[in-house]
């Protein structure tokens, strides 16, 4: 079924590959994998943040019927190979390194800690299992905030370290930062909070591991980014060779970043499947998906703001303190990201930053879809708190700060080149399209009837992949690859290390490959989710429009050359007079020349060629993001704050987005939407909340609120098109610009709803109850 | 052990059972229909809905011998196989879904308000979808999918 008349596939909102299957019920996810044998595994939890573990006594569980398996973190550490979480050791954190086992030994870290696996032939017997463990407990004072864990006093939760700090103190200036601040008309100091909020993906974690004792392969079916990462962090714990472990994935319920490395939970998993040799499958309930996944964010910002009178934001300097959580994952690599971007696209022309990572007994830091967000939220808060102090229009203050589009580009005071960015047109767009002057003129008529409406406005940048590096791409966010091969049956394969979980690539490089390769859509196959036959890959950082798409485009036309020169012998003629048209091979111009591509393929696959001729029309390809370039955009809410109950509804919202050329307009505009739906949730209702003895708060969906169908209005999308960088791929990544920039934009808008009781926000999260303590605490204007 | 006798998508299953065992599970597990996915195992999410004697219900908050005698439908009987029905053709159009995961619950609420309410505007559709979370689309192409769904519906 050829679905569009369309000249090219790319640019234009083709029907999902993906629906019919997820439509049905066909959609295959790690919980519906069986496996002949497969028993199942639940994990015994710690109920304290932090606590000395004195004994554990699994006697009565494995006596109990159906209770195949009980480990201990003692009996898993004599497993296993020690080291830190396998991303940290990939990525590089650079701070001290704290050592732990996969499950708990002599401490508990946090409320949910894992202390001991059950295995059993359903997970209603492990449960049961579970029930039986006993765990005798001995408690240590809790450090359950940053501020504690900075306190040289407070008892370290990882003893190799002596104290809390996982990212030592670090201090980087660009620019002249003292004279900046010596010479600004005004400084201005702000103190901002992130608070703690998480993924949530609708499919928590899960894994089901084997192990083949003849060959001594281990087969993990895994719900994760990539299937490669998964690979080396289970290869690295169970101490084999990487090509002892294949990893399959297929369908993914969303991830977020939840799913980009491999957690304590899997690689116990499989440890124990190695144990009693057969297969086990473990999936998170909601709880422990709530609890232990993971947390994000949970950032403090001491803010120093040098400006001049007339609203030249001229310098900042900021002081950033990131908790971590236990078992530091990524939270450390952070700081250095939120360094980067903080200048964001503007003409900021100093820029002192320090920042310090600390560990305390909560869940661990993990990505959440543009982990280093916040560099957002504090630059585009900071802006409108000037524009009010100084009485500018929150437009007006960022027109006047952006940096011009001029050639060569203007360069970030930390150092990357702004090109291609359309800053100044998005925000043109966005104010354009809600009609600001109209906006303020209901604003006094409602306010004069005692409603409340408000209006905010945010911009971003995104690295997606962002501008060409003079060192070149490197490491895992590095080089993209891709195998490509013509199959006997006409079909083009792709062969990627992607690993969808929403992102739709089965439809969207498909629709590259076809229009470069010369085949109608459904003729082209995208294969994914198996370490034995994709490459190296993983799918995150919004990177893969670009890295996928574009080596997808280049491998399609270097696998177009080699069918092209293969068929020029079968065809007689030579291959530059040969073309590709709608899945038949053709000399140009004569129709009756035309030979099917599956046809090529089948005279390829007989073999009967002489050795000047090579007959495997398969490439392997690889991009290095060509001259990449920058994502962004600009939104605008408008929302209504109910000064009675504290609720606040988001009337209107509008982005304006420049993502380069689209792939498929209905995938870019479904990325930001959710995006903007995530961030409208973390302002207004998500958070991971501790008591302060570190007891958990939000581990069900009636503590931990996401926004439903009733709280997210219509979202209205422009697209702008940068001028093309680059001859061919100018695809640029839209997966977290959305939840980057929906937080400052809702929270600029009900501080903008709140101007006549001289509310000032300092914070992102703002349920009713905090709106109506910042009423009750302000003095009305 | 309890034996159980409920009629899935059109067939006949008898199946010996736990009394603790949920519905969900028993599809899941015991009749290998996977496609009623568990999201969160305290009736909140939506992830797991299925339709009961004409009810949309939490497959997930029902045991399975409570189903006992009733005629279930899950997703997988929703159009024949291979085919989309109209709601499902209709979501696919508006490019509604994302990840998929939720996308069963979805489907099964939206078809049982649908044939309630056929008339329904976008409101009060998403009043009947917001006890269903997606976390990937922000909502707006699962309504669109609903309201072209009813569109047609009323067309046709």
């Amino acid at each position: 079924m050829t679905q569009i008349a369309a000249e090219r596939y790319t640019g234009a909102s083709v029907k999902r590959s993906e629906d019919p299957r997820i439509l049905t019920g066909g959609g295959r996810y790690v919980a519906d994998v069986k496996l002949p044998g497969m028993l199942h595994a639940a994990f015994v939890r710690s109920p304290l943040a932090h606590a000395r573990v004195l004994a554990v006594d699994v006697s009565a569980a494995r006596a109990l019927p159906g209770v195949v398996a009980v480990l201990t973190g003692a009996e898993l550490e004599a497993m296993t190979v020690p080291g830190p979480d396998p991303l940290l050791a990939l990525m590089g954190g650079g701070g001290p390194t704290p050592e732990y086992t996969l499950l708990a030994t002599d401490k508990v870290r946090f409320a949910g800690d894992p202390v001991a696996i059950v295995v059993a032939e359903s997970r209603y017997l492990a449960e049961d299992g579970c029930e039986l463990v006993e765990v005798d407990y001995a408690d240590l004072p809790p450090v359950v905030s940053a501020g504690l864990a900075l306190d040289a006093g407070s008892p370290p939760v990882f003893a190799n370290l002596g104290d809390n700090i996982v990212g030592p103190h670090k201090r980087s200036e660009f620019g002249d930062v003292a004279g900046t601040f010596a010479a600004a008309d005004r400084v201005a100091e702000f103190h901002i909070d992130v608070h703690r909020h998480q993924n949530v993906p609708m499919e928590g974690r899960g894994c089901i591991v084997s192990h083949d004792a003849d060959s001594g392969i281990v087969t993990v079916h895994a719900a994760t980014q990539s299937v490669h990462i998964t690979r080396m962090g289970v290869a690295m714990r169970l101490g084999i060779e990487q090509d002892k472990v294949r990893v399959l994935a297929g369908d993914i319920g969303g991830s977020f970043g939840l799913k980009i490395g491999v957690s304590r939970e899997e690689l116990a998993v499989a440890a124990a499947s190695r144990a009693v040799g057969r297969p086990v499958k473990w999936v998170e309930d909601r709880s422990e998906n709530l609890s232990a996944s993971g947390h994000a964010r949970e950032e403090s910002f001491d803010v120093r703001a040098a400006v001049s009178k007339d609203g030249d934001l001229l310098g900042l300097d900021v002081k950033m303190v990131i908790d971590t959580g236990a078992y530091p994952v990524m939270g450390t690599m952070v700081p250095a990201i939120i360094e980067m971007m903080l200048p964001g696209p503007y003409k900021l022309a100093a820029l002192g930053f320090e920042s310090t990572a600390v560990t305390t007994n909560k869940a661990s830091y993990v990505a959440y879809r543009g982990p280093w967000a916040s560099e957002t939220f504090v630059r585009e808060r900071v802006l409108d708190l000037l524009a009010k102090d100084l009485g500018l229009d929150p437009l007006e203050i960022r027109l006047r700060n952006v940096a011009p589009r001029t050639d060569p580009p203007f360069t970030m005071i930390t150092g990357r080149p702004l090109v291609g960015v359309t800053t100044k047109e998005s925000l043109e767009r966005v104010a354009h399209a809600v009609d600001i002057p109209a906006f303020r003129r209901r604003q006094a008529e409602e306010r004069a009837r005692g409603r409340y409406l408000g209006i905010g406005l945010a911009t971003f940048i995104e690295g997606a992949p962002g501008p060409r590096s003079p060192e070149g791409p490197s490491g895992p966010m590095g080089l993209e690859f891709m195998r490509l091969r013509l199959a006997e049956d006409g079909v083009v394969t792709l062969f990627t290390g992607q690993m969808p979980h929403g992102q739709s690539h089965q439809t969207t490089l498909a629709q590259i490959a076809a229009d470069e390769f010369g085949v109608p859509f459904e003729q082209v196959r995208v294969v994914v989710g198996d370490s034995d036959v994709v490459p190296f890959g993983l799918t995150g950082g919004s990177r893969s429009a670009t890295m996928t798409g574009g080596v997808t485009l280049h491998g399609a036309r270097q696998l177009k050359a080699k069918v092209l020169e293969f068929a020029s012998h079968l065809m007689e003629a030579s291959a530059r007079d040969l073309e590709i048209v709608d899945g038949e091979v053709l000399v140009r111009g004569d129709p009756d020349s035309a030979m099917t591509v599956a046809e090529v393929a089948r005279q390829a696959a007989s073999g009967q060629f002489g050795s000047d001729v090579d007959p495997d029309l398969a490439v392997e390809a690889s991009y290095d993001g060509g001259e990449g370039g920058w994502s962004g955009g600009s939104h605008c809410a408008i929302v209504e704050v109910d000064v009675e109950t504290g609720m606040v509804k988001v009337e209107r919202y509008v982005a304006a987005e420049d993502c380069g050329a689209l792939i498929n307009p209905a995938v870019v505009e479904g990325q930001i939407r959710g995006g903007i739906a995530q961030g409208i949730g973390a302002v207004l209702l998500e958070r991971s909340a501790y008591d302060q003895d570190g007891n958990y708060q939000s581990a069900t969906f009636m503590d931990y609120l996401l926004p439903t169908a009733c709280d997210i209005p219509r979202i209205e999308i422009e697209h702008l098109e940068t001028v093309p960088l680059d001859a061919d791929v100018n695809f640029r990544g839209v997966g977290e610009g959305g939840m980057i920039v929906a937080p400052p934009t809702v929270v600029n808008a009900i501080e903008d709803a709140l101007t006549p009781f001289g509310v000032r926000i300092y914070e992102q999260h703002l349920p009713p109850a905090r709106i109506l303590e910042l009423i009750a605490a302000s003095t009305p204007a | 052990m309890v034996d159980i006798t409920v009629r899935v998508n059109g067939a006949t299953h008898a199946g010996s059972v736990e009394p603790r065992m949920t519905l969900s599970d028993f599809l899941r597990d015991d009749l290998d229909l996977t496609g009623t996915h568990v999201g969160c195992e305290h009736g909140a999410c939506g992830a797991c809905t299925v339709i009961v004697d004409g009810r949309a219900v939490r497959s997930c908050l029902m045991l399975a011998v409570q189903a006992a005698g009733s005629e279930v439908t899950t997703i997988e009987g929703l159009a024949p196989e291979g085919t989309l029905g109209p709601l499902q053709q209709a979501m696919r159009d508006s490019h509604s879904f994302q990840c998929g995961f939720c996308t069963p619950g979805f489907v099964m609420q939206a078809s049982a308000f649908l044939s309630a309410h056929p008339d329904a505007g976008e409101q009060e559709i998403r009043e009947a979808l917001s006890g269903n979370i997606c976390r990937c689309t922000g909502y707006q192409s699962i309504i669109d999918g609903v309201l072209l769904a009813a569109r047609r519906g009323r067309e046709a």
